[in-house]
């Protein structure tokens, strides 16, 4: 998480309208996901891995890792959809009978299975070059744009801020505790990790009482409004998205 | 004597849990000074300064701005605080924005300001504590004295007439600590009144016009520099020490160095003009 958000700090398509690349993100995934043939989601895949590595400058390494993240939870809901079990053991591509039941894949279930894979890890792909070419804070500025309600995004930016207030804090206890051997072993873990926990807690509780005062003090009324810098709007990135989608969308109603 | 423009009148504060941070606490600042309020750890700096924005308000006593008790209703308090800006010293708590330039312009925006005001005054506040090139950077990723620096700029930007800053150096390198100063000079030189909160003697000695010194939620002595922390008892008391420049000074004079009658330095330079050259050496 750490990585992916330094990244979005740094990397070639930062200057890029944030509204742009919400855009390009977010229509790739709709017609990643209404795709119904296999060769869109790997187009996109395709797509998505090139800006990725070659327009933002991302290591291939990163995104391998990162694209290895959903891969697990995918594998085990796609496995379960191509295999089944019956009592008819006609239809399957492959099979195992065990008595009466049989169990095995069909063929049709085969192709939604592997139809869904695609369609999901393209689309993660599309959230992926959202998230490493975008930073948050400039993410809330196309919501505020979209209207979502001041409190969600007021709460976006002050859970933001604080994950890594706390994520500091939580390491600092911890290196504390490790240096003097709170881990040893697993009843002083166990103890370490109470205790951190408890201090975290009473942490959150002053963190949040500094915070309001010092934001009163800086004439705070109810309603956090910050400036945004204004990005450059760039008209050719628009010709470039509608040159995109326009084919993906094609390939996907004619492609059967 | 210039204008009282800010004051503290028998003001006393104790914590809910009863420990008491302020005794009858008397304080004021003038128009357009350089004020130090020195003290230990725990003697009271950071909860006098809660008061001066009306971020605390007092169990006793009240605080004056312009002759006036500051009143704790919303509005008048707004009116305050866009007069009177804390600059904290934890920059953790200070900065809640996750880019820098947001965090800068939350102040400004605060007071009602026209965008291209605001962006006037966020670049200009960049500008003053060398934070321009840090302008895009989210808060996580900065050094602590990036942070220190970037939420006093978040106070500059609001242009108070009053600033107070708790411990701004402390934790700053040398050399951004000396920029501070001078921007300190800077913004002094602007007409604007300065308090700031330090346990460093020799700072507090060599910058400040007038000094208080805390101890234990009291202020046991406030004067010129140069006559509070020459008298040992008050400073031993406070769990001080003398300024280096003073010792050195008070040696030289000791050792016959220097006459009697030389005038106290209050900066390094000062010292060195004093001391004279021995007979017969030339002048470099």
């Amino acid at each position: 998480m750490i990585a992916i958000d330094s990244y979005a700090y740094n990397n070639n398509l930062k200057a890029v309208h944030p509204a742009e690349k919400s855009l390009f993100a977010m229509l790739t995934m709709v017609v990643c996901l209404t795709s119904k043939t296999t060769i869109t989601p790997l187009v996109i895949l395709a797509i998505m891995s090139g800006g990725i590595i070659l327009k933002a400058g991302i290591p291939a390494r990163v995104l391998i890792k990162l694209l290895a993240i959903p891969l697990s939870f995918l594998l085990i809901s796609v496995l379960t959809i191509a295999f089944s079990l019956s009592s008819d053991p006609s239809g399957f591509l492959l099979a195992h009978r065990i008595n009466s039941l049989t169990i095995g894949i069909r063929y049709s279930d085969l192709i939604t299975a592997v139809n869904l894979f695609l369609r999901s890890i393209g689309a993660v792909s599309c959230l992926y070059f959202l998230a490493l070419t975008t930073p948050l804070t400039e993410l809330i500025t196309v919501l505020h744009r979209l209207k979502v309600p001041f409190i969600i995004t007021e709460l976006m930016v002050l859970i933001y801020r604080f994950i890594f207030v706390f994520l500091d804090t939580a390491t600092t206890i911890r290196r504390a505790q490790l240096s003097r051997s709170g881990y040893v072993s697993m009843k002083s873990s166990f103890r370490s990790m109470s205790r951190l926990f408890s201090a975290l807690l009473g942490k959150v509780f002053l963190k949040s009482q500094d915070l309001y005062n010092t934001m009163a003090s800086r004439c705070y009324t109810g309603e956090i409004r910050v400036h945004t810098k204004k990005h450059p709007v760039n008209l050719k990135n628009y010709g470039i998205i509608i040159g995109l989608e326009i084919p993906l969308i094609l390939l996907n109603l004619l492609w059967r | 004597m210039s204008e009282l423009i800010l004051e503290a009148v028998d003001l006393e504060y104790s914590y809910p849990d009863g420990t008491s941070a302020l005794r009858k606490v008397n304080l004021q600042v003038r128009k357009g000074e350089k004020l130090a309020i020195l003290g230990s750890n725990g003697a009271g700096k950071s909860t006098l300064f809660m008061h001066f924005n009306g971020i605390y308000s007092p169990s006793s006593g009240t605080i004056k701005f312009q002759g006036q008790a500051i009143s704790y209703k919303k509005k008048p308090l707004i009116e305050l605080r866009k007069k009177v800006g804390i600059v904290f010293q934890d920059p953790d708590s200070q900065l809640f924005s996750a880019s820098v330039w947001q965090d800068i312009s939350f102040g400004p925006l605060n007071l009602g300001l026209s965008e291209e005001e605001v962006t006037k005054r966020v670049r200009q506040a960049l500008t003053d504590t060398e934070t321009s090139e840090l302008e895009g950077k989210p808060t996580h990723l900065l050094s602590y004295g990036q942070k220190k620096r970037v939420s006093i700029a978040g106070v500059l930007a609001m242009e108070p007439e009053i600033i107070i800053f708790d411990e701004p150096t402390a934790g700053m390198d040398p050399r951004h600590s000396q920029e501070f100063m001078l921007l300190l000079d800077k913004l002094s030189s602007e007409g604007k009144t300065i308090v700031l909160s330090t346990h460093d003697v020799d700072l507090a000695y060599s910058w400040s016009d007038r000094l208080a010194i805390m101890y234990r939620g009291e202020i046991i002595a406030h004067g010129l520099p140069g006559d509070l922390l020459t008298r040992p008892e008050i400073v031993k008391r406070a769990d001080l020490t003398i300024p280096w420049l003073i010792e050195a000074h008070s040696e030289l004079v000791k050792k016959g160095w220097l006459p009697a009658s030389a005038p106290l330095p209050k900066t390094k330079d000062q010292l060195f003009q004093n001391i004279p050259l021995k007979k017969g050496q030339q002048s470099a």
